[in-house]
């Protein structure tokens, strides 16, 4: 293994590894050794162009790009000495010839990269007098992404993310030297499934996203470390908080999972947060038969005399539970054990399901499936089918997947029913036949941990607080089984100490929770053991 | 649409490269040649028939200062004003000459005959002044000459 010394400090680094790619791999780069760089990102191929992250190597008469730079074995790399701060003071000075700077309206101020090296290596007067270069100014690439050509410095980051990444090649250079600027063919929009990452490479304020654009400047943002929910693959997002509100998304690089990306449906799904439609209240339906907003307490009080109603004429057995594939893994567990300790063998999971490929998108549109099914959960069509059978008269349901997963018709199958309770975060059809509903906090309002779809445990975080009464799925379950008198249950959720118990009652998850688990997630043991250590129990349990 | 023909010498040109790609410049001034112009639908069906991605073929076209992305004028007379061209007096010629056409350097004449341009060197600098017409060099120029080259032009 070929070793390089940076400023003196030693580093290894694998065969054929670029300067930057021996400090990025080492964890040292603009963490310890700063070699600013525009055009060099770790995930894109390398395009050499920027210059700034020049750097002297000793035996070079001239300053190499760090980027493009193969490490050979005992090489000695200076990277503060004064011929490459003028380097850099050079590159900056000439990237700010032509840049507008137009700063004080420009949405990217606070996080531009063209900002921070000017301020770190910027000359303090102008030595040009002529014109700067006028160029499109606003240019609508497509449905998210608007184009300032002023304010682009040509990195060609964005043009080999379309060429690498998504690979639909919708952004180019065209022209040549002085006259170059990003367009998308004539008459082609900059329109694919993963469009919004080219804003969060984008080092300038060249492109950015119709989404968050001019919502609230980024330095009143708090980033929250967090993950996506928009289905199985649990990429590593920022969620990006100010008064108690998410702005949006952004990716969280997370080389195990998502590298540095995200897809735009899952960046926009933060709106369902906020989203006019969140349930704010409990609901119960009265003696008429319509469905009323109830205090919480109310409601669990309502869902138990109902629940206990049916075990007291009928037993158990006769309701059904099904868990919902966005729950935490510890809302999971506790579902496992409410529907042990009722003493149902009626139970099972909904999983949505939509479209992949072969990037990130995943088939199963909730973060959790591969939890569910590690912590044993059956698919719900078991509940489905036996409620069709009609040996079910109580349903107790977390989520509305249930409904759209295509198990059921239509949401009138349960109308017969003699109860159905829902937890849910969102309105849904659910409010035609359910008996109550109970409000639950969505995976930005919660601790706890999630399992994507190649089992990796990852940590889940309270980004901000629900502005009404909702709890996580699990301490809803909690109350109802304390309302219940179900034995374990004390009404109390503590969902670091229910992580815990899970780690030690479920041999895959051993030593995996919520404190153990890390920034970067830990794989289940086996994500398949725990299903069949239970298997001998029955089909669901 | 690209005529058959052309279409012909395309395919003939790709057998000649390693990698059909290489034969992008010399497909461009075919198409060129035929239509004065290449259009963005003709960069599309280019890059249909070579088996690249159009934007590939577009960033060539508005690369070379030789391929024109809209309709044309019916003729380029572009005066090379470099440093010894320059010296022979190339930039005086080039300011009597767009006093003569009636239209500045890049704007077309009005009856579409006719662009006048400034070039850097075309290696032509023993026989400065001098002017490419199209295809053709014009040198040792002086201002009468010039004049009378530019008027023949249909
Ligand atoms: S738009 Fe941004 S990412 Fe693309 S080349 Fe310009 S500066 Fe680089
Ligand atoms: S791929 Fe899945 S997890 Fe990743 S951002 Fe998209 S929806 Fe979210
Ligand atoms: S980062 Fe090395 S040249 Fe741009």
């Amino acid at each position: 293994m070929p070793t390089l010394t940076v400023d003196g400090r030693v580093i290894e680094t694998a065969e054929g590894k670029s300067i930057l790619e021996a400090l990025d791999d080492a964890g040292l780069l603009m963490n310890g050794v700063d070699v600013p760089h525009y055009c060099w990102h770790p995930k894109l191929s390398v395009d050499g162009s920027c210059r700034l992250c020049q750097v002297e190597v000793e035996g070079f008469p001239k300053l190499q790009i760090a980027c493009n730079t193969v490490v050979q074995d005992g090489m000695v790399v200076n990277t503060t000495s004064d011929r490459v701060r003028k380097a850099r003071e050079g590159v900056v000075e000439l990237l700010l010839i032509n840049h507008p700077l137009d700063c004080p309206i420009c949405d990217q101020a606070g996080e531009c990269k063209l900002q921070d090296y000017a301020f770190d290596y910027g000359v303090e007067k102008s030595r040009t007098r002529e014109p700067r270069r006028a160029a499109k100014k606003r240019v609508d690439l497509g449905p998210t992404i608007v184009f300032d050509q002023e304010r682009c410095i040509l990195c060609r980051r964005c043009v080999r993310f379309c060429d690498e990444v998504p690979k639909t090649r919708e952004l180019a250079v065209f022209g040549r030297g002085d006259r170059s600027v990003i367009e998308t063919f004539p008459g082609m929009e900059l329109d694919n499934p993963y469009s919004m990452n080219v804003a969060d490479i984008c080092p300038v304020g060249a492109l950015t996203t119709k989404d968050f654009r001019f919502k609230i400047r980024v330095w009143f943002l708090e980033d929250v470390e967090g993950l996506c929910t928009g289905c199985a693959n649990g990429c590593n997002i920022y969620l990006g908080i100010a008064n108690n509100k998410v702005y949006r998304y952004q990716p969280r690089r997370n080389d195990d999972v998502n590298e540095t990306w995200m897809c735009d449906a899952g960046r926009l799904s933060y709106r369902d947060i906020g989203a006019p439609d969140r349930l704010q209240y409990a609901y119960v339906r009265d003696a008429t038969g319509s469905l009323e907003a109830a205090g919480y307490e109310a409601a669990i009080g309502a869902a138990a005399r109902r629940l206990r109603a049916i075990i007291g004429s009928k037993g158990a057995g006769v309701i059904a539970g099904v868990a919902s594939a966005h729950a935490t893994n510890e809302d999971l567990f506790t579902f496992r054990r409410f529907i042990e300790a009722l003493g149902t063998e009626t139970s099972g999971v909904a999983v949505p399901k939509g479209d992949a490929d072969d990037l990130l998108i995943k088939a199963e549109k909730a973060a959790n499936a591969a939890g569910a099914r590690a912590l044993g959960l059956g698919d719900a069509s078991l509940v489905a089918d036996r409620i069709r059978s009609g040996g079910i008269d109580a349903l107790v349901c977390l989520g509305s997947d249930f409904l759209g997963t295509g198990l059921l018709a239509n949401v009138e199958e349960l109308a017969g029913l003699d109860t159905v309770i829902v937890l849910d975060t969102h309105k849904s059809e659910f409010s035609r036949v359910a008996h109550v509903i109970l409000p639950t906090r969505h995976a930005a309002e919660k601790h706890g941990t999630l399992t994507n779809a190649a089992g990796r445990v990852q940590r889940l975080r309270a980004a901000v607080e629900p502005a009404y009464e909702a709890h996580p799925d699990g301490a809803v379950l909690s109350h109802l089984g304390k309302a219940l008198g179900l034995p374990g249950f004390d009404g109390s959720y503590d969902v670091r100490a229910v992580s815990k118990a899970l780690a030690e009652s479920e041999p895959a998850f051993s030593g995996i929770h919520l404190d153990s688990v890390g920034d970067r997630g830990r794989v289940l043991i086996d994500p398949d053991a725990s299903q069949r250590d239970r298997e001998p129990e029955g089909p669901n349990l | 649409m690209i005529s058959t023909g052309t279409r012909s010498k395309i395919e003939a040109e790709m057998e000649r490269y390693p990698q059909k790609r290489g034969a992008l410049l010399p497909a461009l001034y075919l198409v060129q040649a035929e239509h004065g112009y290449v259009s963005s639908d003709t960069v599309r069906e280019l890059a249909e028939i070579m088996g690249l991605h159009p934007v590939e073929v577009m960033e060539v076209v508005t690369f070379y200062n030789l391929f024109f992305d809209r309709p044309q004028p019916r003729h380029h007379a572009s005066v090379c004003t470099n440093l010894p061209c320059s010296l022979r007096g190339a930039r005086v010629l080039l300011a009597q000459l767009e006093e003569h056409v009636g239209s500045k350097v890049g704007e077309p004449t009005d009856d579409g005959r006719l662009v006048l341009g400034h070039e850097e060197c075309l290696g032509a600098c023993a026989f400065a002044p001098m002017m490419r017409v199209d295809d053709a060099y014009h040198e040792d120029l002086d201002l009468e000459h010039a004049k009378s080259i530019l008027d023949a032009l249909e």
